[in-house]
């Protein structure tokens, strides 16, 4: 047994601990705000105001989809540079600045969003603090600055992160001529690439465009071209949310198993497929919007189609990797082979039902991403059903599971209470797999997502199989489960945090793969062609939906007003009433 | 927690039968779901967006 | 590079699904005739939506034989006009667009589902094949009240549909010996001939005239009764046309108040 990662690189760890916490918290917050979305929208319990629900909503998707995802990456890729390269930061003071943007970021937007919940809100920056905006911000809804400067600060802590990393790279690449670039460098040097190309469009639209707005520097934007800004990004973070969990699956998932990774060189395939296809598939999250053409959008569904392909291809490698090692403990036989995987293990059980309901998910995904079949659940609350299971299931299970093996390495202390962890990671898998099933179902008989109260006048929902009651306790019993699986998840790294004077029974290793770098042609290593291919694809996807937005009602739009979002419903229908009464008149 | 490796298996004596079966199941399973959700779910589900016959205007 | 057999098998049955999914969902636009919704209409400012021409008045109009158009301006948080009222088995090309945030337009239990986005127009053509009601609501997050915002899509049974108007009109008041005009208008929003017949009464007379509105235009009656015949007091009237009616009151004032009246104005 080698040394800890504590023991060895005392400085980094400190850092990881620290994405790990600022992460953790998020993941708490977050899920208690699921449980009260989940009770709420499905009539079970209700103790906030409709109007409230939307605060919870938005700080739902932010904390989760934007600080534990991302801060769970940041510390687990400052691992696996160091721990791959076998050395630690450049300058460790350029590390932690960018943690602290990053922090600092994640503390502004976080603030801005509960100041939701006060019935009056402090005015900073010449508004009322609030932003009921969603995670997506779609202009011309508007929050207080303070938020969109918040998420500014954290995307470029990211790039500096990224950047970071790049120059620990750069430094053991002198130390090391004509070496290969270790796989999981790799990993996050091609993740990082990913997300520099992909966070341009949102970083644009929120700097150019939606900040001078709110802070009414500029008067008018175009809701349609910071929409299409957003997704440019919106599809690139959805992998930037997966790939920490395939950087797991490739790298510890075959360990845990008993294996060795199948192949070292589809891997590194899979990680420049996403480089090359992640972002210029954006507009498949705009089938359903009016200003783009026909034609972009089935050049989007193309290409979408296509990034398919490394998740088929990770599939194979992951699972052969698992059976690799079923068979190194001795399984047999077509299928009885699973049976000789470490189940009690609950890092193993965990990554794997993660890959598992990913494998469902991924089907999900293709539905939305097929064009005119997007009619059919566009907006719908299929829509979460397949988020929860891929960034809430594939994503995050995975990120609990591998903190499982992780957190002991980093803290020096043992996990406290292994079979809770097996029975917090079987929970996730029940709970989410009613959740799930609840929203795919409901969002095929029209039920929308994002709203507080799925109950209408006019109409009822025909559901074919099943009844909304039944619907509805599936999703909020689904809902309870994850969210006591949380809490469970938070109380064992809470305990191991502080179970000192213990040794840790995990083994740091990682073995190489069967078929390691030396199969694969140097090209793949080649980091600046993959970027400048990527970059050639995101001016073709791009250039001209951008351009035709633009041009059809300009850059900053036609007089599009801002719609602060207020926690009181009274200024909207003194809008509404303005209107009907030019009508009237 | 050790791993209890009882035979090593190298790349060329490893057969991933075990995998490519399951593979095979997953191709059936996603090849059958997509055809039902395409055309029981989606096209079922009508009215549907369809194409606009473009008015002929006459003289 | 060195790949196992067996992966080269599922690469090439990974790309036989992806291009299986790629060749149905062209089939789905090319066989089906589905189509997405494009960049084909106009942009409008939100702030000139109560001049133009369309959208000034969201409504229904028939633009061909069995083919509609529907204004439809999506604001927080309503749908204007609403209900829309269309026919079965013609086709409806909704034109949607929002007045302030963006919203949604989805009729639940169906595939018409479109984002209305503020400046641009989403066409949508569609047709409903059976009579019946259907929720409309706005599945994008526009604001607080969002979850209250819908509407209702109320399909007719094809030869019940029409866009017949009716309006109506008398003096409030008619002297005595002076005769009682009632006035209607009735709108032919379809492009064929209106063949039908207006039905009035005015007191205890009855009258009634058949008309021919040509298609997209109005013809005005006018029914004529003489005050002396109804005598002093108030007179209801009412107005039929299909299955529009139209009713008011007049009152028919003798001489001397009116002179008395007309007296005490001067």
């Amino acid at each position: 047994m080698t040394a800890l990662f504590v023991d060895e690189y005392p400085a980094e760890a400190r850092l990881v601990k620290a994405a790990f916490l600022s992460s953790f918290i998020a993941f708490g917050i977050g899920a208690l705000f699921g449980i009260i979305q989940a009770l709420h929208r499905t009539d079970i319990f209700r103790f906030i105001d409709s109007i409230k629900y939307y605060t919870v909503l938005t700080g739902h998707g932010v904390f989760l989809v934007i600080a534990f995802t991302i801060f769970f990456l940041v510390g687990l890729y400052q691992w696996a540079v160091t721990d791959s390269l076998e050395r630690g930061s450049v300058d460790i003071r350029f590390t932690w600045l960018w943690y602290g943007l990053m922090a600092i970021g994640s503390l502004l937007a976080g603030i801005s969003i509960l100041a939701g919940f006060l019935d009056q809100p402090p005015m900073v920056l010449g508004s009322e603090l609030r932003a009921n905006v969603l995670f997506t911000f779609y202009a011309p809804l508007e929050a207080n600055p303070l938020y969109y400067i918040g998420l500014a600060l954290f995307l470029v802590g990211t790039w500096l992160a990224g950047i970071d990393w790049f120059r620990t790279w750069w430094a053991w690449r002198d130390e090391n001529p004509g070496k290969r670039i270790p796989l999981r460098t790799f990993m996050v040097l091609t993740t990082m690439i990913m997300f520099f190309l992909g966070s341009i469009g949102v970083i644009v639209s929120i700097l150019v465009f939606i900040l001078p707005w709110s802070l009414e520097i500029t008067e008018s934007l175009n809701p349609l071209l910071t929409r299409t800004l957003f997704w440019f990004f919106g599809h690139m973070i959805v992998y930037f949310w997966l790939l920490p969990a395939y950087l797991l699956w490739y790298s510890v998932l075959p360990k845990l198993s008993g294996g060795r990774l199948f192949s070292d060189p589809l891997a590194r395939v899979v990680f420049i497929l996403f480089v090359l296809l992640s972002t210029p598939v954006g507009i498949h999250h705009q089938y359903m919007d009016p200003g783009i053409a026909e034609g972009f959008k089935f050049i989007a569904m193309t290409n979408t189609m296509f990034l398919l392909l490394p998740s088929f291809l990770t599939a194979f490698t992951v699972v052969a990797s698992m059976e690799h090692g079923a068979r190194q403990r001795g399984g047999e036989g077509r299928f009885n082979w699973l049976r000789a995987l470490p189940w009690r293990n609950p890092a193993f059980t965990g990554m794997a039902l993660a890959g598992l309901i990913f494998a469902f998910g991924g089907f999900t995904g293709i539905v939305n991403a097929g064009m005119n079949i997007n009619y059919l659940v566009h907006n719908a609350l299929w829509i979460p059903g397949h988020i929860h299971a891929q960034v809430g299931t594939a994503t995050a299970l995975t990120l609990m599971a591998g903190s499982y093996w992780l957190v002991p390495q980093l803290t020096g202390n043992r996990l406290v209470g292994r079979q809770v962890a097996l029975f917090q990671v079987v929970l996730w898998f029940v709970g989410i797999v009613f959740m799930t099933n609840s929203m795919f179902r409901a969002g095929l008989v029209g039920v929308p997502r994002r709203t507080a109260e799925p109950q209408y006048q006019g109409f009822d929902y025909d559901v074919g199989v099943g009844s909304m009651g039944e619907l509805n306790a599936q999703l909020a019993l689904g809902g309870t489960l994850l969210f006591i699986s949380a809490m469970l998840f938070l109380v064992l790294m809470l305990l191991t945090v502080f179970n000192n004077d213990s040794e840790p029974i995990v083994d740091g290793t990682l073995p190489p793969a069967l078929s390691g770098p030396e199969d694969s042609p140097q090209v793949l290593d080649n980091l600046r062609l993959w970027f400048g291919i990527a970059f050639a694809l995101v001016v073709l996807a791009y250039a001209l939906p951008l351009a035709g937005i633009a041009a059809q009602s300009g850059l900053f739009g036609q007089d599009i007003q801002p719609f602060p979002v207020s926690s009181e419903a009274v200024i909207y229908f003194q809008f509404g009433l303005e209107y009907v009464g030019a009508f009237v008149t | 927690m050790g791993s209890r490796v009882s035979r090593e298996i190298g790349h060329d004596e490893y057969d991933p039968w075990g995998t490519l079966s399951l593979i095979v199941v997953y191709f059936v399973a996603l090849t059958l779901m997509w055809l039902f959700t395409y055309f029981v779910e989606f096209v079922g589900n009508t009215p549907t967006v369809m194409g606009m016959i473009v008015p002929v205007m006459l003289g | 590079m060195r790949i196992h057999q067996y992966e080269k098998l599922w690469i090439v049955g990974a790309m036989i699904l992806i291009v299986g999914f790629i060749v149905t969902i062209t089939y789905g636009s090319v066989g089906l005739g589905i189509t997405m919704i494009g960049d084909e209409e106009e942009t409008i400012a939100p702030d000139e939506l109560n001049d133009d021409e369309q959208f000034g008045e969201p409504r229904v109009e028939q633009v061909g034989e069995n083919e509609y158009a529907a204004y439809v301006v999506a604001q927080t948080f309503i749908f204007q006009p609403d209900p829309i009222e269309i026919p079965a088995n013609n086709e409806i090309t909704f034109h949607v667009t929002s007045r302030d945030v963006i919203h949604g337009f989805y009729v639940p239990g169906t595939n018409i589902n479109a984002m209305a986005i503020p400046g641009q127009v989403a066409e949508l053509t569609v047709e409903f094949d059976e009579p019946g009601e259907h929720g409309l609501i706005c599945h994008e997050y526009c604001g607080s009240g969002h979850h209250t915002m819908e509407g209702l899509i109320v399909v007719q049974p094809e030869d019940e549909f029409d866009l017949t108007e009716l309006s109506a009109e008398t003096p409030d008041t008619v002297t005595s010996g002076e005769q009682v005009q009632l006035n209607a208008t009735v709108e032919n929003g379809q492009l064929e001939p209106l063949e039908t017949t207006v039905d009035a009464e005015i007191g205890d007379q009855t009258f009634q005239q058949n008309i021919t509105v040509d298609g997209n235009s109005t013809q005005d009656v006018t029914f004529t009764a003489e005050s002396t015949q109804l005598g002093v007091g108030e007179h209801d009237w009412t107005v039929t046309v299909d299955d529009y009616e139209e009713t008011g009151s007049v009152e028919v004032v003798s001489n001397e108040t009116a002179a008395a009246e007309g007296g005490e104005e001067s």
